[in-house]
């Protein structure tokens, strides 16, 4: 490392060193901030490289779940040897001193964004000079539509976005049937018949059957009435996910103390009545299976943050943290009605819609499955329900079955003791309108497909 | 950094303080006036103080600590079994305390 760049010349427009200072000094400062510009930027945003170096530093104590502090960096640097001399520690120090407030990081990332954005118009300004100098004869419309696709790029889409060629198209569509196709014999030859998944569990074989699995980018949205479940089914996901599987979930709940959360792991993994397990009313043997229970959860990769004022805001930041440190998978917000209103004008309707919207793009953008629980009204319809419909890729609602279905029903009649069943309202990938008869233990809170009989 | 508790300028010269003793640690450890291990041990003091604002009782024994005033084999006592400190050790942190208070007279 040396001295700062010194910013001057006829290229000056093309950087802005103040605004990379004011973000690297901030992400030394605050874990938001840190947030916020590890989301946002990447280290090639950065125009000197001493800058994008330190971001990259940055971002790797981050990731390790250290907060990166002005002391971490200077021992991480010191460590890798970046520091030769006395006047390195300078430049971080100069750098350092470059804090701003929380509120205004958006603003100087977006400067420093559009700095980069303008760095790669000229480059691309640069190259079609350089293309028009070394092939005067070449077709005027071929050269324009090069051009234009590139310049279409830097204008309208984010570095993330693309927008697929046909040959693209064709290749991935081609991957995706062999896929398919290599996997489907597969299960006739290994699996004898029982078909893989193609993301998350979703700890019922029925539903797994028909949605192969919550994946990548799935918004999930799971209606129930108040006392029906809607906590059990979160952790019974939870569990398929996270403990059967091992795979990282991070769960925010909105209603219930950490206390809580966590005595219901006992009854879930332990299989002990809930009641007896909060008065404490159990033997010696099932005190026994309640700490092997709780060592499955220690190894498991269920990490939950009981929030009662969780905003839209705060989900967002709180599933990048975890997908940065953590590589979360799924998110299960339990539940969404619970969540503070960041603007008092707002209907109620109009908030889960927008919360729903926000965790749609949030599921895609970070590439996990995200479930939101809901609450039904008293008549088991919901506010808002279609525009929600609209946003996810599975909706379900769980419900006790009605005892006379239970006589009547020849369906339900295949079935052992189904008291309870999970309704698909809507599934993007596969079949819905189906009704899923499960067994829901309340005492236990547990729950699995109901056995069909013979 | 300890925000609520202090007003924005005090916040400001809190970070300005707390960048200048860092750089300052890292300085003298660069120019070999004091070990890589010595640099390690106070940066982490310095981030456990005023970013976590932890070891109250550690800084109150580290004040009261004047090598100057006390036996050289005591100074080596207290200076390796910092140096050996686990930070992350809020027990640890609670018992050299004791110590230092125990030897300084």
């Amino acid at each position: 490392m040396s001295l700062p760049v010194k910013a001057s010349g006829k290229d000056d427009y093309l950087f802005d060193l103040e605004s990379e200072r004011r973000v690297l000094s901030s992400m030394l400062h605050s874990e938001d901030a840190c947030i916020e510009a590890y989301n946002a930027l990447s280290a090639s945003d950065f125009y000197s490289p001493r800058h994008a170096n330190l971001f990259e530093l940055t971002c790797s104590i981050y990731e390790r779940e250290i907060r990166p502090t002005y002391v971490e960096l200077l021992k991480e640097a010191h460590t890798l040897g970046l520091f030769s001399n006395p006047r390195d520690i300078e430049e971080l120090k100069y750098i350092s001193e470059h804090y701003i407030e929380d509120e205004n990081i958006l603003y100087w990332i977006k400067r420093v964004k559009d700095k980069s954005k303008l760095r790669r118009f000229e480059g691309f300004l640069r190259r079609n000079q350089q293309i028009l100098n070394e092939n005067p004869d070449r077709e005027v419309e071929e050269t324009l539509l090069l051009a234009e696709e590139e310049l279409t790029n830097l204008t309208a889409l984010d570095q993330d976005d693309h927008i697929d060629t046909p040959e693209e198209l064709a290749h991935l569509g081609y991957e995706e049937v062999e896929r398919r196709f290599l996997r489907f014999k597969e299960i006739q030859e290994e699996h004898k018949g029982v078909i893989p998944l193609d993301g998350l569990p979703t700890g019922f074989d029925n539903l797994n059957h028909i949605t192969l699995g919550y994946k990548p980018g799935d918004l999930i949205i799971l209606g129930a009435q108040t006392g029906h479940g809607k906590t059990a089914f979160a952790l019974h996901t939870a569990k398929a996910v996270a403990v059967d599987n091992g795979k990282n979930l991070l769960y925010l709940n909105t209603e219930m103390s950490r206390q809580q959360i966590a005595l219901r792991w006992a009854s879930i993994l332990a299989g002990i009545d809930h009641d007896l397990i909060r008065k404490g009313d159990i033997t010696e043997t099932e005190l026994s299976k309640v700490l092997e229970a709780y060592s499955r959860l220690r190894v498991s990769g269920f990490y939950s943050y009981p929030c009662p004022n969780l905003t839209p805001e705060k989900t967002i930041s709180l599933a990048r943290k975890f997908k940065a440190q953590k590589n979360i998978e799924m998110m299960i917000i339990d539940y969404i009605g619970r969540m503070d209103k960041m603007d008092p004008r707002l209907a109620e309707w109009q908030l889960l819609e927008q919360i729903v919207k926000t965790q749609k793009i949030l599921a895609q953008n970070l590439g996990i499955a995200v479930i939101c629980l809901v609450q039904l009204n008293p008549d088991g319809s919901l506010q808002g329900a279609k525009r929600m419909k609209n946003e996810c890729d599975l909706m379900l609602k769980l419900s006790p079955l009605d005892p006379e279905d239970l006589e009547t029903d020849e369906n339900l009649k295949k079935y052992h003791n189904p008291n309870y069943a999970l309704y698909i309202e809507k599934n993007r990938d596969g079949v819905s309108g189906k009704r899923i008869p499960i067994v829901f233990d309340l005492q236990k809170q547990v729950m699995r497909d109901a056995e069909r009989k013979g | 950094m300890r925000k609520g508790r202090v007003s924005m300028y005090e916040e400001q010269k809190i970070h300005k303080i707390y960048d200048e003793t860092a750089s300052l640690i890292v300085d003298l450890s660069l120019r070999h006036r004091i070990s890589h291990h010595e640099m390690h041990f106070l940066l982490n003091l310095l981030d456990q103080t005023v970013v976590k604002g932890r070891c109250p009782e550690l800084m109150e024994a580290l004040k009261k600590w004047d090598p100057d005033r006390l036996d050289p084999e005591s100074n080596e006592i207290i200076k390796a079994t910092l140096l050996a400190l686990d930070m992350q050790d809020q027990e640890a942190l609670k018992s050299i305390a004791g110590l230092i208070e125990d030897l300084i007279p």
